[in-house]
């Protein structure tokens, strides 16, 4: 269970002041696929980065009961001189786990070959969404937090994304930041629409999606 | 109660080991590469310091100068003053830098700063113990005194160092005037670090005055250290303790502060 209860965000930069949130109160049980709408600048990589612990609220409270992944995004996450052996080395230590078997999912998942050896900042971002997941997938998540990323992959990558992800780990909660109203429909079964700083739950994908669309 | 909350502590203790042992590897590997001698590189700076200045005075104040081998004398002074000006460098805008890796909870901002600092650290002191054995072969370099007291020394010395870096990181992330005023004022702080001289060569009133900064303490207690009865020293413990504890307490509270500040990419 994630439970967001009065979280506010807010940027300070110099005497402008920026309020992203104001108030949320959210609950995320485990095995729910969250679709996350939002126009641009909503806020939707905010909340991500929130729960993921990357960034912290400026008041209120996320209190995290299962095991959350780090947000699976375009930036973040790996350093980029580092080669993706490196980063998965380093990703494997500090989650405590054994290099060998990281080395071979990773190996397996992304197809990149002799490319792993080249510094991640070479990577294109359909490759770096192959290494993300690939790490993410290896280390085993309660849930798992993907912003945007997802859509830039090949169909190849989308189907063993499918078959990981979807078919494989069903039990586990997602929360998945997308402009994609095909990918919501097909995968998710709850929607949290982000609005002026507040953020509504709803039940029914297709009813937020309509909701989202008038906005 | 008290056990569970022992044990959770142990294990975050424990987590935070891993990560700074990670942390150090992938820094090691970025810096330095795993060409040639790799990570021992980290030794050249302080050697080459300590060595051509050495050199220098040797010949500008002649082999020995109040009964202290010259090249011995400086080099014990520039490898601790080295450490202290990498410490401080290296904190800067240390955050922004890493800010990528703040995507993974179990990594704190304090990890960047003692990640980094603990390199410095082992390096200044494979160039410590690589120095004072090459010199020593020349007969340059006594067998040290007091092993104790050299070590302790050092370790006041790095343990000051580290709590001033813990204020400079999260400063230099507050204010971009900072990292204008950290060469400068590491320039400045030479004089007040004990590393030209000895307290006894100076005037009560200055020695009087010196014996305020932890550095010259520190200084003061490695080079009886290694020197033992030939030289006459004056240092207070309790001085790099105290002042240790004060600037790291700040230090921790203002990167508590800054956490919550922090925008990552």
């Amino acid at each position: 269970m994630i439970i967001c209860s009065n979280v506010a965000k807010s940027y300070t930069h110099g005497s402008e002041c920026k309020h992203v949130f104001d108030g949320v109160n959210l609950t995320i049980g485990r095995g729910e696929r969250v679709a996350l709408l939002g126009r641009n600048g909503a806020g939707k990589s905010t909340l991500i980065k929130l729960i993921g612990g990357v960034e912290l609220p400026s008041a209120g409270r996320i209190i995290r009961k299962m095991s959350v992944s780090w947000p699976l995004g375009f930036a973040g996450g790996f350093q980029g001189s580092l080669t993706g052996y490196d980063n998965a080395r380093f990703i494997a230590r500090i989650y405590q786990r054994e290099y060998a078997d990281v080395r071979s999912f990773v190996e397996e998942f992304t197809e990149l070959g002799k490319q792993l050896n080249m510094p991640v900042k070479t990577y294109s971002s359909g490759m770096r969404a192959r290494l993300a997941f690939a790490l993410s997938l290896s280390i085993e998540f309660e849930c798992y937090l993907i912003d945007e990323i997802i859509l830039v992959g090949d169909q190849n990558f989308q189907r063993k994304c499918q078959v990981e992800m979807f078919d494989k780990r069903q039990d586990r909660a997602m929360i998945v930041a997308s402009h994609s109203p095909d990918f919501m429909k097909q995968f998710c079964n709850k929607a949290i629409i982000i609005d002026k700083g507040k953020a509504i739950a709803y039940d029914d994908v297709d009813l937020a999606l309509n909701i989202y669309s008038g906005l | 109660m008290v056990s569970k909350g022992f044990q959770k502590l142990r294990a975050s203790w424990a987590i935070q080991v891993r990560v700074i042992h990670a942390l150090m590897i992938r820094e090691l590997i970025t810096r330095f590469g795993r060409e040639n001698i790799g990570f021992l590189w980290i030794m050249a700076e302080p050697l080459l310091f300590a060595g051509l200045v050495g050199a220098l005075w040797h010949f500008t104040h002649g082999a020995t100068e109040h009964g202290v081998g010259v090249i011995a004398f400086v080099a014990t002074g520039y490898i601790p003053i080295t450490l202290f000006r990498h410490g401080v460098s290296r904190s800067i805008a240390v955050f922004t830098a890493n800010q990528s890796l703040l995507y993974h909870r179990q990594i704190k901002i304090v990890d960047f700063i003692l990640a980094r600092f603990i390199i410095e650290f082992l390096g200044g002191m494979m160039a410590y113990l690589f120095m004072a054995i090459t010199l020593m072969i020349f007969d340059e370099f006594p067998m040290p005194a007091d092993f104790g007291l050299l070590i302790g020394g050092w370790f006041l010395y790095s343990t000051f160092c580290l709590s001033l870096c813990l204020i400079i990181a999260p400063l230099s992330e507050i204010s971009d005037a900072m990292e204008k005023f950290v060469p400068v004022t590491t320039y400045i702080m030479i004089p007040f670090s004990g590393l030209f001289y000895m307290l006894s060569w100076l005037t009560p009133r200055a020695r009087e005055f010196l014996l305020f900064s932890p550095f010259v303490n520190c200084m003061e207690m490695m080079r009886k250290g290694i020197w033992g009865d030939k030289v006459v020293v004056y240092y207070n413990v309790w001085n790099p303790v105290i002042c240790s504890a004060v600037a790291i307490l700040i230090g921790l509270i203002l990167c508590r502060r800054i956490r919550g500040m922090l925008t990552v990419e």
